[in-house]
């Protein structure tokens, strides 16, 4: 290729390769599950103490940087974004502060992962990184089906394994199947699809090697399309009713198709490697080879056998690298910052900011058959996740000394605004599909707002910015202009009449939107400003205006 | 007077927060574009600007700069004399035919995909679409490389036109900060941009907000001083003079009527056989916007329009998307020229690929990337020229092929944008501007 440099990673001279790495790691790190399970609590303070020995939390210097254990307002905030994607009702913020119960943490956090909000929080999270990177727009036809498949999954605490399993066999009509939605989202490609299924449930940015093989590249061509070989029997179809085309079907193929087919048909018996010198050849016959752990199939194997049996290599706990997948981007959700930044890329050229730690955590986590509400359990009870909350560190400054402050999804700032500002909340998938297909979808306002707000969950959360259209919508929105007013009859009218005193109504509207009491400058000022409004109710919209604004509103702490 | 403006902007945030929401725009009732036009010489701007049409679906170039007249893969479409001795374009385009000396027609454009939303991408990319990698469109990269965002209340990369979703709007790698300001349609201003209160109140609340975020507990100073600047920005944005540069209905008649603006023809709303109805005069209004956001200092406006996928009728829909081009296209090249803005604004047209030289048996054209037509104007071009031929069928480029990577080249090129530098990419892979290809040096002269 032209570029020496296009696909790069890191290290100049890292001669080992990681295939030889990674047989080696997982010669003596495969996880043991059978032996090695150990209790929620167990796991918890082992965590602290693994990041105390990796991090130095108990040397002085670093110690009294260490962010103290976050108090119950901000906890109850954080856990119920975290977990049910959406804020604590005024009611629920009295209560919690009220409860004395020592254990009213652990409590709240199982009370939510019982809730089914838990399971649409989590499932619209995992559609947006399966769609986020799509190659096509067609794609998001499949986002309502991926949705309600993950929520029903997560919900019923399918495991990770089980639900991956499922994204990697994905067969049917993508309206009805969610789990077509990953090879949908590649339009059935076959490099496309191994380089996001590596990607996404590995943590592995392998799709460099696709036509590059260089010195400095750990990965081998061969070993990208080897991965890739899994996938060629995969391939898209139009649905016809009568004639008529009714959306897609991910289908195997079982003969070899025609030539000159359109892209939408792709697929076919077997991968070939292109032959970067002779690009119109057929290129190199490759066999399936699964590159984390060196597990090889024959050519002719049918298309679900391939699948399948890559399942099985990929979730089983030899092939340490998913555990560690998944554990990297939960963390990187709960903590605000995942022991590898990106979290798709633990690539080996990379360091992991606490690998003992998340080692242990991974290997819990293989131990207890990727139980993903274990898993939930255990990090929110560490310290590390309990502390309080600060912006983004420095590259140089320790990580996990607090909590990291980061924009909530796009998805849960729409159902804050909803609950909030009293409009109905749109695009709900559960108990009702969607079926009308992408046209529906798209004109939903949840996903027109996320037009707006929506960000690819890979992206590194410091790069996730706002906008200037974001600004505008937040400040000059019609709709919310509606919704702030008094004369609208809405939220705010009720309550202008319902509460008579003035610093009880600013603090039902804090609780309201920010899910905390205001503190005693933030009363003063809007008293004062309701005393120096013409009206009462002038006074009190340009409040709830000012809580639209508020970059709290934007942020999980 | 004495204003201090330093490279990264006027006066400092807070105090602009402060001084906006005082009321009036402070400093003894200087506008913020008065007090640019002070420092001029400090806050130029690097000067080149561009405009992409883009044709969304897929023109022919049969019916549009490529005719073949007397040959049957020509169709019905007939050829008409351009100012430029020898050159014909197609009849459809009779405004641009008067103009053709400012015009340099690209018949050899021959890329790879022919797959819409693929081709799309890669029409503003020059990358092919890939699995982990978002590359920034083109907007997104000339308003990186070439806006002085602090010099302009206004967004410095805007696109008009609601042609779905898609590509064309993407910062990609290099962030939402340069993705597109939309427009939905160039006859109504921006999305809003109106304060739902009167303006007294509106500065009364902004500085509400202010008193109130600083009143905040917590110690997110950094995340606060980021909402403040975006803040200001927005509601510099929103009270800003300049506001009016987005309200086309301030422009003389003479000139609306030069665009096109208020023409309809016959066939105004009927349906296209694809079922989508071509917006009538929608993007003569963007043409018309889009001259006066560059004259505002926006350095990339894209002025997008629908509808050319003409699997079906071919003849009959191209010849009515023509008329929706033709006028405006030509009044835009014309208007900057007058105004003096045309040899720092490149024009670009352009759309995801050309169209088959055989007509299918519904008397339409399907999707034909080996052989297509592109048009530019102004920004330094050779113009009065046609690079590059097909042969007598237009089956396949027979001279000077030009790749996707060549094109972007060429319009860095023009525009001074260094297009080997690299951006880095999520995880640490430098991307070049463009990847591949040479500039076309009879383009550049």
């Amino acid at each position: 290729m032209k570029s020496s440099r296009t696909c790069w990673l890191v290290l100049v001279g890292l001669v080992t390769s990681f295939n030889a790495a990674v047989v080696a790691d997982s010669a003596q790190a495969e996880y043991n599950t059978a032996s090695s399970q150990q209790s929620t609590g167990e796991v918890s303070r082992r965590i602290d103490e693994s990041l105390t020995g990796e991090l130095g939390f108990d040397k002085p210097e670093i110690k009294s940087h260490l962010a103290p254990r976050t108090d119950d307002q901000t906890f109850l905030r954080r856990v119920y974004l975290d977990l049910a994607g959406e804020l604590p009702t005024p009611t629920e913020v009295s209560l919690f502060a009220l409860d004395t119960a020592a254990d009213k943490r652990a409590k709240l956090v199982e009370r939510l992962l019982a809730d089914p909000r838990y399971g649409r929080n989590w499932a619209r999270f995992w559609r947006d990184v399966i769609m986020y990177r799509r190659a096509d727009d067609r794609a998001l036809i499949a986002a309502a089906s991926a949705e309600r498949f993950l929520a029903e999954n997560l919900n019923e605490n399918k495991h990770w394994d089980e639900i991956v399993r499922g994204f990697l066999t994905g067969l049917g009509n993508i309206s009805e199947k969610g789990t077509t939605a990953l090879i949908m989202a590649q339009q059935a490609d076959a490099s496309n699809i191994a380089s996001e299924v590596s990607r996404i449930f590995l943590g592995v940015q392998i799709s460099c090697a696709q036509c590059h093989d260089h010195p400095y590249d750990p990965w081998k061509r061969e070993q990208f399309h080897q991965f890739a070989a899994f996938f060629p029997r995969v391939s898209l179809r139009p649905v016809l009713v009568n004639g008529q085309q009714r959306g897609f079907e991910v289908a195997s193929v079982t003969r070899e198709p025609f030539q000159g087919r359109p892209a939408a048909f792709r697929g076919s018996m077997e991968h070939y490697m292109p032959d970067l010198k002779d690009p119109a050849s057929r290129g190199t016959l490759m066999t399936p080879i699964f590159f984390a752990t060196g597990e090889k199939l024959e050519t002719g194997v049918a298309d679900l056998d391939r699948r399948g049996q890559l399942a099985d290599w990929m979730t089983s706990p030899k092939n340490v690298l998913f555990a560690k997948a998944l554990v990297n981007r939960v963390w990187g959700e709960l903590a605000g910052e995942g022991f590898y930044e990106p979290v798709d890329d633990m690539g080996p050229g990379r360091k992991a900011t606490a690998p003992q730690t998340l080692d242990y955590l991974a290997q819990q986590f293989a131990a207890h058959q990727y139980d993903l509400k274990w898993l939930f359990r255990t990090i929110m009870a560490t310290d590390t996740y309990q502390r309080a909350s600060r912006p983004r560190r420095s590259p140089n400054d320790t990580p996990f000394l607090a909590n990291t402050s980061y924009r909530v999804r796009s998805d849960v700032l729409y159902d804050n605004l909803a609950q909030a500002l009293g409009f109905p909340r749109q695009g709900e998938v559960s108990g009702n599909p969607y079926g009308g297909g992408q046209q529906r979808f798209l004109n939903q306002g949840r996903y027109q707002f996320s037009l707006t707000f929506g960000y690819d969950p890979s992206e590194r959360r410091e790069n996730v910015a706002s906008s200037i259209p974001q600004t505008l919508i937040l400040m000059n929105s019609r709709q919310w202009g509606q919704a702030v007013s008094a004369q609208s009859g809405g939220a705010l009218a009720q309550m202008l009449s319902d509460v008579r005193d003035d610093e009880q109504l600013v603090g039902e509207l804090y609780l309201r939107f920010l899910a905390r009491e205001p503190n005693d400058a933030e009363i003063n000022i809007c008293l004062e400003h309701v005393k120096s409004s013409e009206r009462r109710s002038d006074g009190f919209e340009d409040i709830v205006w000012t809580l639209l604004n508020r970059s709290e509103l934007l942020y999980r702490n | 007077m004495q204003i201090g403006m330093g490279p990264r902007g006027v006066l400092n945030r807070r105090h602009f927060l402060r001084n906006v929401t005082a009321g009036g725009l402070a400093l003894g009732g200087l506008s913020f574009t008065d007090m640019v036009s002070l420092n001029a010489s400090e806050l130029k701007r690097r000067g080149m600007s561009c405009i992409l049409l883009w044709m969304q679906g897929g023109p022919s170039q049969f019916e549009t700069f490529d005719p073949k007249p007397g040959h049957a893969n020509g169709g019905e479409t007939k050829a008409i004399a351009t100012n430029v001795p020898g050159t014909q374009i197609s009849e459809n385009l009779p405004h641009l035919a008067r103009i053709a000396d400012q015009l340099a027609i690209v018949r050899s454009l021959s890329t790879k995909e022919g797959e819409h939303q693929r081709a799309s991408y890669m029409m503003h990319t020059s990358y092919i679409p890939t699995a982990t990698v978002r590359y920034p469109t083109l907007g997104a990269v000339v308003a990186k490389e070439l806006a002085d965002q602090a010099a302009s209340e206004l967004p410095s990369f805007v696109r008009i036109g609601n042609v779905g979703i898609g590509a064309g709007n993407e910062g990609g790698l290099l962030g939402q900060k340069f993705n597109a300001y939309p427009i939905q349609d160039g006859n109504r201003p921006p999305e809003n941009t109106r304060p739902t209160t009167e303006e007294d109140r509106y500065r009364r609340r902004l500085t509400l907000l202010d008193r109130l975020e600083e009143a905040a507990p917590g110690e997110a100073v950094a995340r606060r001083a980021d909402h403040e600047s975006l803040y200001n920005q927005a509601s510099r944005f929103v009270l800003s003079p300049s506001m009016s540069s987005f309200d086309i209905s301030n422009e003389p008649e003479s000139v609306r009527k030069a665009y096109g603006i208020g023409a309809s023809s016959a066939d105004a709303g009927r349906p296209a056989p694809n079922g989508l109805r071509i917006q009538q005069g929608q993007f003569a209004a963007g043409c018309l916007l889009a001259r006066r956001l560059i004259e505002s200092g926006v350095t990339f406006v894209e002025v997008a329009m629908g509808n050319w996928d003409t699997h079906q009728d071919n003849f009959d829909l191209s010849r009515r998307l023509c008329e929706q081009i033709d006028q405006p296209f030509a009044a835009l090249v014309e208007d900057l020229r007058q105004r003096g803005r045309l040899d720092k604004t490149l024009v670009i047209w352009m759309g995801e690929f050309g169209r088959t030289p055989r007509i299918n048996p519904r008397g339409g054209r399907d999707h034909h990337p080996q052989s297509f037509s592109a048009v530019l104007a102004g920004g330094g071009m050779q113009v009065g020229q046609v690079v590059g031929a097909t042969d007598a069928g237009g089956e396949r480029v027979v001279e000077r092929p030009i790749n996707e990577k060549d094109l972007f080249q060429t319009i860095y090129q023009t525009l001074g944008v260094n297009a080997k530098k690299e951006y880095m990419s999520a995880i640490g892979r430098p991307i070049a501007i463009v990847d591949g290809g040479s500039p076309v040096d009879e383009l550049l002269g």
